[in-house]
This record gives structure tokens, C-alpha cells and sequence, in this order.
């Protein structure tokens, strides 16, 4: 394996790992928010909105250091659009 | 009126745990596998309405349960939305020629996730909604 191969390679193992981890706090954090472990208090809410927030800085560093911009919505649905063959 | 069951594959416990969570406070039955093997025993037994599918997994990964769910003319109308960890580059087109309904790269947004899931399944139903 050449270099710079092995270096993509490695870069993309970190991102994977890191954005498997990011997607854990980002599910559980907006579960908690949307109370479906129970309902919290106002402190708790912000303090788990404080680390969301933080979560969110974290992937949109990734986006731009490794991977790019996150693709928007209709570009990720495309299929079922072009098998539905209607706009919606 | 049965539940719609949705198979949840993924190698990572947490986030099958994290979507286990969000789907069932959505009304949705929820199934699990974790790797390739399993996933594809789990939806001949099981039969599921849509399948949540991550790419890299152990036995196999993601392009080999899509691949043998389209080869088998009773599950291939199942839809399948990718989750991946993995880079979209490459990944996203593969998968969409591979038949899945929607792609997605973790961290995904709860809304983007839920929304595909009911449109795939609308799609499958051929119970297509034009007010989303």
C-alpha cells in the first residue's frame, strides 16, 4: 500500500469512528431532550443542549476536515423520488 | 392492526439501542441484527416492513444483505434506508444502484431518518403522500 493510500485509508477508519460516537451522544442527547426517558428540568435541559451543541461543532469539523458538507435531505431521498416519478 | 416492523442493522449496540428508542416511541416494532449473517437470516424469518442498514459489518457488510434481499423475489420489495459511518463519497451512488431507498451518514437527524422512513414505506405500499 502506497502512503498517501494508507493515510486515506487511516483517515477514513478515524472518521467512521468518529462519527459512530458522535451519532451515540447525537441519539441519545435528543432523546433525552425529547423527554422520551422522562421529562427533565430546565437545567437538565440546557446542559444536555449545551453538549449537543458542542456534539454538532465536532461533525461540522469533521464535515469540512474529512469528509465534506452533509448532503441535504432530497439528495438522500432521491431513489424513492425517482421510483415514485412524481415530484413532491 | 399490526405494527410496522422495522429490522435495525448495525454492529455498534448503541446506536442499535439509540434507534431502538426513537422508532418504538414512533409506534414502530423493532428488530435487531448485527452483522451481515444474521441480518440476512433475520429477514427471511422474519419478513420486516423496512430495514435500517449500516455498510461496514462484520461477515459480510452492507452491499452483501442488500444484494441477497434483491436476489430473493419475495424480500426484494423490502426498502432499505443506509445509515453509515462511512464516507459518502463512492458509497452513496453504490448504494442507491445497490436499491436502497435513501442513504444517510451518521450523525443522522431524527426528522431526515423518521421522514425517509415513512416515505419508503409509503413507496413500498404504493400508498404514495404528497403533503410531506
Amino acid at each position: 500500500m502506497t502512503e498517501p493510500t494508507r493515510r486515506t485509508s487511516e483517515l477514513a477508519a478515524l472518521s467512521h469512528e468518529l462519527r459512530n460516537a458522535l451519532a451515540c451522544i447525537h441519539q441519545f442527547g435528543n432523546i433525552l431532550i425529547d423527554g422520551l426517558a422522562g421529562e427533565l428540568s430546565g437545567e437538565q435541559r440546557e446542559y444536555i443542549g449545551i453538549m449537543l451543541e458542542n456534539a454538532s461543532k465536532i461533525r461540522r469539523v469533521l464535515d469540512s476536515a474529512l469528509d465534506g458538507a452533509p448532503e441535504p435531505i432530497e439528495k438522500c431521498l432521491n431513489k424513492i423520488e425517482r421510483a415514485s416519478g412524481r415530484e413532491t | 392492526m399490526d405494527r410496522t416492523r422495522i429490522l435495525v442493522v448495525d454492529d455498534n449496540p448503541t446506536i442499535r439501542k439509540g434507534l431502538s428508542v426513537r422508532l418504538r416511541a414512533n409506534g414502530y416494532e423493532v428488530l435487531f441484527a448485527e452483522d451481515a449473517i444474521s441480518a440476512t437470516a433475520a429477514l427471511v424469518t422474519e419478513r420486516p416492513d423496512l430495514v435500517i442498514l449500516d455498510l461496514g459489518l462484520p461477515c459480510g457488510d452492507g452491499f452483501v444483505v442488500m444484494e441477497r434481499l434483491h436476489k430473493n423475489d419475495s424480500l426484494a420489495n423490502i426498502p432499505v434506508i443506509v445509515l453509515t459511518g462511512r464516507e459518502l463519497a463512492g458509497n452513496r451512488e453504490r448504494a442507491l444502484q445497490a436499491g436502497a431507498a435513501a442513504v444517510f451518514q451518521k450523525p443522522v437527524e431524527d426528522g431526515n431518518l423518521l421522514f425517509a422512513v415513512r416515505k419508503a414505506l409509503d413507496n413500498s405500499r404504493g400508498e404514495l403522500r404528497f403533503d410531506d
